[in-house]
């Protein structure tokens, strides 16, 4: 059902490889002409305000859905719920900033140790749960834990919590930039081990996977952890940088779909698809949004988005890079053969 | 005392609610092996058809009931045949991600055409209730415990005295034999849908009467759905309308505890879930799924 | 001196089962389906839980322990219906055997996956080695299951009917490569319906109906047993033991 490691034919990846330097490259100094030195030199602006919106957003994306690809992907416990790991983090580095005033710098740390803490404690009862009971479980964490944060006075309940404001386009994007390698860093670091490999066993054939000596639970709960504290590190930097924080915008329900689509369609299981799939996805859900992303029309356009990728493209676009299959209609025809009644 | 009397019958008249929102959810999980994540969206279909109906055609929102099951049954048959039959044997993280998908459709079609503004159906006798001393039960809601009821035996009905009912239990027990003695599988499948949205539509219609409705007022269902099945068991009628009447029991107590309150509903859902899925798996009287 | 005792009581699917394995023995597991040979594995293996009586492994209780412990004490399995991870290839797949299940140490990926080599020689599938699983044959696949629990350097080996579905060809080479396990001191117990398997490798037997034990000893002696016969073997067999016993002298006895 999931791609593994693919490798692709030489010369794709010699080219693929250089159109990612040269856009890193772009990606990574552009920025700097926004910096005061760089306008009084008279350098041109390339990169507006919009433009660090959308990056950030993206980089955000990308950092989610491949800590989501930690869980989902290479474990195979696909959580729908990971969102209360993003929304935690938030609320983590919030509340450190808002009502302790502790520094930024200091309470961005409290971020991915307090989605790490929550999902130490939940992980060890709901991983011992598969398929459905496992998803569906996630799900409710994922809307109850939004709902009871919106409860609680000290948080702020459902006026939301302020930090205070720092104001830097440049700093957030490089931040979410960072969360967004230490992600990616981390899946390969994962992939190339022993740990990874146990994850892979785990995710074919569970029970074989103990028969061999892998401790799984160690293992499964481990992977989990490790997703949500990169998630959570994501929604720390968010809170400061949104300057405002509550249910709603980091608990949001679509985020947890959004994320797991992203992986899904970039390949899951995959090092490089999540970032695939975040960057184009979240590009086509900015573009639908054209500005307001809770619109409904973008709702609409995510919800047709799913239906089409689930039914027609299951194993991700690195289907297609790994030279394996082309993008034909009988590759298509084919999947739904598989897939139908 | 009487406190406490009032409390459990009003959690036995939501868990009559709650049995009526299940059972369709319960079907389609049982044979089909689908946790449909827009069920909710079938419900809140069901509930603005009635107030449409209410508000338009001053329909009593009881004889709409009817209208909503055949609307939904269309449209639940239309939706399996078309749409998620072409995911049916894929993983479930992908029928999980379509539903959700239709979701979201659904519920933001209903945004643009009803807007977010709240909608009731008031009937002439919303108000009135029968009062036994200082416990009062609404006339309404007992009426909607009276169809929830009534829905869970027309399905025990379909499923074990009809034809079209063997059908669809033969497919949940073993597609393939089912198919070796002649049941054309995708009407089935589709047939299953159906019913269980229709059922949801039903369930929507009562809601209409004594909740203010949105379209988003359905997700929180779906997520109670599952814990019903999950806490009363899958695989029988009589698991969900056990689930149903307990769950509604445990919302309306935990809510009245100190510290809690409405806002906690889907909270309350997760932990009675999670709690039933780690000390008793296959529920009240199930059979594990 | 490794010991391997079992009581088990009050299990529906096995009841009073009790018997002890040696060092360097191949003992035979046999009886009807159902008789809940697999799940004594599974028992044994940490999938299932005891419901009473023990399994004592080197002098220790270790029924109740995860499987993951029990594996690296050295006992591994195969199982009936084969278990390969499908995205990896041959190789992977019995690397990690060796990756996770050596009592001492916790390899590297790719110190795992030369000893991997090693092992798919062993079983002969050595050729095959960058094949992905699903490319296998059925009884390449039985053997890349066998390599894998190899690959975990076990003292005790449990092999769920290897033998299934294999014609008499591929029984032959089987055996051949079992005897070569038991050379390099492994203790085998294995489950079969192949009494030529039985026949030709174990030192003993074990049958097993409806959970309980019906007769063990010798398998000549186990396969004599008229019990044993009216349970399981069935009149025909036993006729065909007897002629072909009048055709060859006894067996001297052990």
């Amino acid at each position: 059902m999931i791609a593994r490691v693919r490798t692709m034919p030489l010369t794709w990846r010699r080219t693929a490889m250089a159109v990612i330097a040269i856009a890193l490259a772009v990606v990574l100094l552009a920025p700097l002409t926004s910096t005061d030195v760089a306008q009084q030199a008279g350098l041109p602006l390339i990169t507006d305000k919009l433009w660090f919106r959308i990056a950030t957003t993206v980089a955000m994306f990308v950092t989610l859905a491949s800590a989501w690809n930690i869980i989902g992907g290479l474990t195979g416990y696909a959580s729908f719920g990971n969102v209360a790991f993003f929304g935690l983090g938030a609320y983590g580095t919030g509340v450190l900033v808002s009502s302790l005033r502790v520094p930024f710098a200091i309470a961005l740390f409290a971020a991915p140790l307090t989605a790490a803490a929550f999902a130490l404690l939940v992980g060890i009862p709901l991983l011992r749960l598969r398929g459905h009971y496992f998803a569906v479980a996630t799900l409710g964490v994922g809307v109850a834990v939004g709902e009871v944060v919106n409860n609680v006075g000290a948080l702020g309940a459902s006026n939301g919590l302020f930090p205070p404001i720092i104001r830097s386009d440049l700093l957030f994007f490089y931040l979410m930039l960072g969360a967004a390698a230490i992600a990616v860093l981390s899946t390969r670091i994962i992939l190339k081990s022993r740990f990874g490999y146990g994850l892979l066993a785990i995710r074919e054939n569970e029970e074989a996977a103990g028969v061999i000596g892998v401790n799984t639970t160690f293992y499964k709960v481990s992977a989990f952890v490790i997703a949500a504290a990169l998630t959570g590190l994501a929604g720390g930097i968010f809170a400061q940088w949104n300057s405002f924080i509550n249910q709603e915008n980091v608990f949001p329900v679509t985020y947890n779909v959004e994320m797991i689509l992203m992986a899904v369609l970039g390949g899951a299981g995959t090092l490089l698809g999540p970032v695939a799939g975040a960057i184009v996805l979240e590009l086509i859900i900015q573009t639908l949004a054209g500005g307001g992303s809770a619109s409904v029309y973008s709702q609409i356009g995510l919800g047709v988005l799913l239906a089409v990728c689930v039914i027609f493209i299951p194993r991700g676009v690195i289907d297609f890079f790994g030279g394996r299959s082309r993008l034909s209609l009988r590759y298509l025809r084919s999947t739904l053969r598989e897939t139908s009644a | 005392m009487s406190q406490f009397t009032q409390q459990v019958i009003l959690g036995l008249l939501l868990g009559g609610v709650y049995v009526a929102v299940a059972l369709g959810f319960s079907l389609v999980w049982g044979i089909l092996n689908i946790v449909n994540l827009a069920h909710g969206a079938f419900v809140v279909i069901g509930a603005y058809l009635t107030w449409t109906l209410f508000a338009h055609l001053h329909l009593d929102p009881f004889l709409s009931l009817p209208i909503d099951a055949v609307a939904l049954f269309v449209i639940g048959y239309a939706l399996q045949r078309g749409v998620i039959n072409r995911v049916i044997r894929a993983p479930v993280l992908f029928t999980f991600l379509l539903t959700f998908g239709l979701n979201l459709i659904i519920v933001s079609v209903l945004l643009v055409i009803f807007t977010g503004d709240f909608r009731s159906v008031t009937p002439g006798y919303s108000g009135r209730a029968l009062q036994l001393g200082s416990i009062s039960i609404p006339y309404i809601r007992v009426a909607g415990l009276a169809v929830a009821f009534a829905l869970a035996a027309i399905l025990w009905l379909i499923l074990n005295r009809t034809r079209i009912g063997a059908a669809i239990l033969a497919v949940g027990a073993d597609r393939d034999a089912a198919q070796l003695v002649g049941v054309d599988l995708r009407h089935a499948y589709a047939l299953t849908f159906a019913i269980g949205a229709a059922f949801a539509g039903v369930a929507g219609g009562i809601i209409s009467t004594f909740q203010s409705i949105t379209p988003t007022a359905g997700d929180p269902y779906t997520l109670q759905a599952f814990a019903v099945v999950i806490l009363g068991g899958l695989g029988r009628v009589s698991a969900t309308v056990a689930g149903g009447l307990l769950f509604g029991l445990i919302e309306v107590l935990a809510q009245s505890a100190p510290g809690l309150g409405s806002g906690y509903a889907n909270a309350i859902a997760f932990a009675v879930l999670v709690i039933v899925l780690v000390v008793r798996p296959q529920g009240l009287l199930g059979r594990l799924a | 001196m490794r010991d391997l005792t079992k009581r088990f009581g009050g299990v529906h699917a096995l009841a009073d089962v009790t018997f002890s394995v040696d060092e360097g023995e191949v003992l035979g597991i046999i009886g009807p389906n159902g008789a809940g040979k697999t799940t004594l594995l599974n028992c044994i293996s940490g999938l299932s839980r005891l419901d009473g009586g023990d399994i004592r492994w080197d002098d220790t209780s270790i029924s109740g322990l995860a499987p993951h412990r029990i594996a690296r004490l050295g006992i591994g399995r195969t199982f009936q219906i084969v278990r390969p991870f499908p995205s990896m290839t041959v190789r992977e797949n019995t690397a990690m055997g060796a990756l996770f299940g050596q009592p001492q140490g916790r390899l590297q990926p790719h110190e795992a996956q030369k000893q991997a080599d090693e092992v798919l020689e062993l079983v002969g599938l050595g050729e095959k080695r960058e094949f992905p699983v699903l490319r296998l044959t059925v009884p390449d696949r039985k053997r890349l299951e066998v390599a894998r629990a190899l690959a975990m350097k076990p003292k005790l080996l449990l092999l769920d009917e290897v033998m299934a579905g294999l014609n008499a060809v591929e029984v032959e080479q089987a055996l051949g490569m079992l005897r070569g396990v038991r050379e390099s001191g492994v203790t085998i117990v294995l489950i079969e319906h192949v009494m030529k398997v039985i026949v030709g490798i174990c030192t003993r037997a074990l049958v097993l109906n409806f959970g309980r034990p019906l007769a063990e000893g010798p398998p000549e002696k186990v396969l004599r047993d008229p019990k044993v016969i009216e349970a399981y073997l069935g009149e025909r067999y036993a006729r065909r033991q007897e002629a072909a016993d009048k055709e060859r002298p006894q067996p001297p006895s052990a």
